[in-house]
């Protein structure tokens, strides 16, 4: 049976889930906090170095360090630069990752065998949604870019467009084909389809064409071009320093941990474990969360990892991957994942 | 739960979080830190040397091209979408299946239009 809620509150519901799922952005940022730290670790334990160790019992308080020194930096804009595009920036890079935030379910709870997913608000479209507003970050950047006048950050510009073009397409396709197998767009009702079998099995290619794809829609190396510091100088945040450029690379980490929960819930089976039935009411509460997480924390590890393990690609490479290669390979997921979902599901 | 508005409402409270969030940490940041006036700080970065010219130069028409046929393709699965929630148990799949297969093959003529006429190709 579900929990009864007053009368009189229920029209409050929205506004309440709104405001306590604020919360959440606070969590987030932590979270940020902690994929950069487990970045610097990991970079280094693959290279063989110590990484951040002076600050803090394993230099968990390097951020802390690098936050401060953010907030005391002189704000400096180029003379020449866009103002309206240079300071605004960062509410487009900000606001994509936040409302990307709202949609998706960062885990679960049973209440007497009731199934409550923990999302600020459950839409009918939210994978349409969600898909939208991470391609909201290319307007931020491509703000930065041009608005800073500069040559270096104008190319950067040019290529994170060409770049991002090219992998929405494959990605819309490997989503629809995911949305097929559970009949909905609701990423709550896909993650709660892959209760027996998760999608990675049923759909290997579709998800390896979606991880790649996410890859370069979250601009993370091999696939970090806009950037390129060797030719560049850092391409778009050429003349993006301090607190800004601070923003702008907090938008850039939770965008990377809210795209491995988009992995994790539509191809690891969110918070589905084989065989794990949540009768037990404290096992209820936290198991699935915990699942969810542990899932989202190795696919962080897998994209950190391949930062370090990848080299670069040159822009005619990313581009020629995306539009002759992974484009090909997700129509081809698609008749795939029709042919099963018809084989699955005969007469439906 | 109670109509899609109220899906929304959350939506709208983070959206005003997003607009305000950023200007206020560049006003505290803007307390917080010193300022000092030197002229060749203001310039753009050009490796060291004195930057020629603005960076509002005409460019390369090969990023243009592939911004057209990415209109192209994602209009196209965005008419997807709908699809995939009538798919099964509503009694048109077959229909449905034929239709969107038709819609796709018909866009694939599109597709290896461009790949022929190299529209695909980066220009060296």
């Amino acid at each position: 049976m579900a929990i009864e809620i007053p009368e009189f509150i229920i029209p409050l519901l929205p506004w309440i889930r709104g405001v306590v799922g604020l919360s959440l952005v606070g969590v987030i940022f932590v979270g940020a906090m902690g994929a950069v730290w487990l970045e610097r670790k990991l970079s280094a334990d693959i290279q063989s170095r110590m990484g951040p160790c002076r600050v803090g019992k394993y230099g968990l308080l390097q951020l802390v360090a690098d936050a401060i020194k953010l907030f005391t930096k002189e704000d400096l804009r180029p003379l020449n630069a866009d103002r309206l595009l240079f300071n605004n920036a960062t509410i487009f890079m900000m606001g994509s990752v936040f409302l990307m935030l709202v949609a998706i379910p960062v885990g679960a709870v049973f209440i007497n065998g009731v199934e409550y997913p923990l999302a600020v608000t459950q839409m009918d479209i939210s994978v349409l949604y969600i898909e939208a507003m991470s391609a909201l970050t290319i307007f931020g950047i491509f703000m930065v870019a041009y608005g800073s006048n500069n040559k270096y950050s104008l190319l950067g510009a040019f290529r994170n467009f060409a770049r991002m073009v090219g992998y929405e397409v494959p990605l819309g396709i490997t989503v629809v084909s995911v949305a097929i197998m559970s009949g909905s767009l609701n990423i709550v009702d896909i993650s709660r389809s892959q209760g027996m079998l998760w999608n990675i099995f049923l759909q290997p290619l579709g998800c390896f064409v979606f991880f790649v794809s996410l890859m370069a829609d979250m601009g993370r190396l091999p696939f970090d071009q806009n950037e390129s510091e060797e030719e560049l100088i850092a391409g778009w945040i050429t003349e993006y320093c301090g607190m800004r450029f601070g923003l702008g690379f907090f938008a850039e980490y939770i965008h990377m941990i809210l795209g491995s929960f988009l992995v994790a819930l539509l191809f690891l089976g969110g918070w589905n474990v084989p065989g794990f039935v949540a009768n037990n009411p404290v096992l209820g509460l936290i198991a699935p969360t915990a699942f969810l997480l542990i899932k989202v924390v190795f696919v962080l590890m897998v994209i950190i990892g391949l930062r370090w393990a990848v080299p670069r690609f040159r822009i005619d490479q990313v581009v020629d991957l995306s539009w002759k290669k992974l484009f090909p390979l997700s129509l081809l997921n698609l008749v795939w994942a029709v042919g099963l979902g018809l084989y699955l599901y005969p007469g439906a | 739960m109670s109509g899609i508005i109220d899906s929304y409402i959350p939506v709208a409270i983070f959206l005003v979080m997003a607009l305000i969030m950023p200007p206020m940490t560049m006003f505290i940041v803007k307390q917080l830190s010193p300022r000092s006036k030197a002229a060749n700080k203001y310039t753009t970065y050009e490796s060291g040397s004195v930057p020629t010219g603005t960076a509002r130069i005409q460019f390369n028409v090969e990023y243009y091209l592939y911004a057209i046929a990415f209109v192209i393709f994602d209009v196209e699965v965005l008419f997807l979408y709908p699809w995939t929630t009538v798919f099964k148990g509503h009694g048109i799949t077959s229909i449905a299946l034929i239709e969107m297969f038709a819609f796709i093959f018909i866009l694939l003529f599109g597709y290896i239009y461009l790949w022929k006429k190299g529209a695909l190709t980066w220009v060296k």
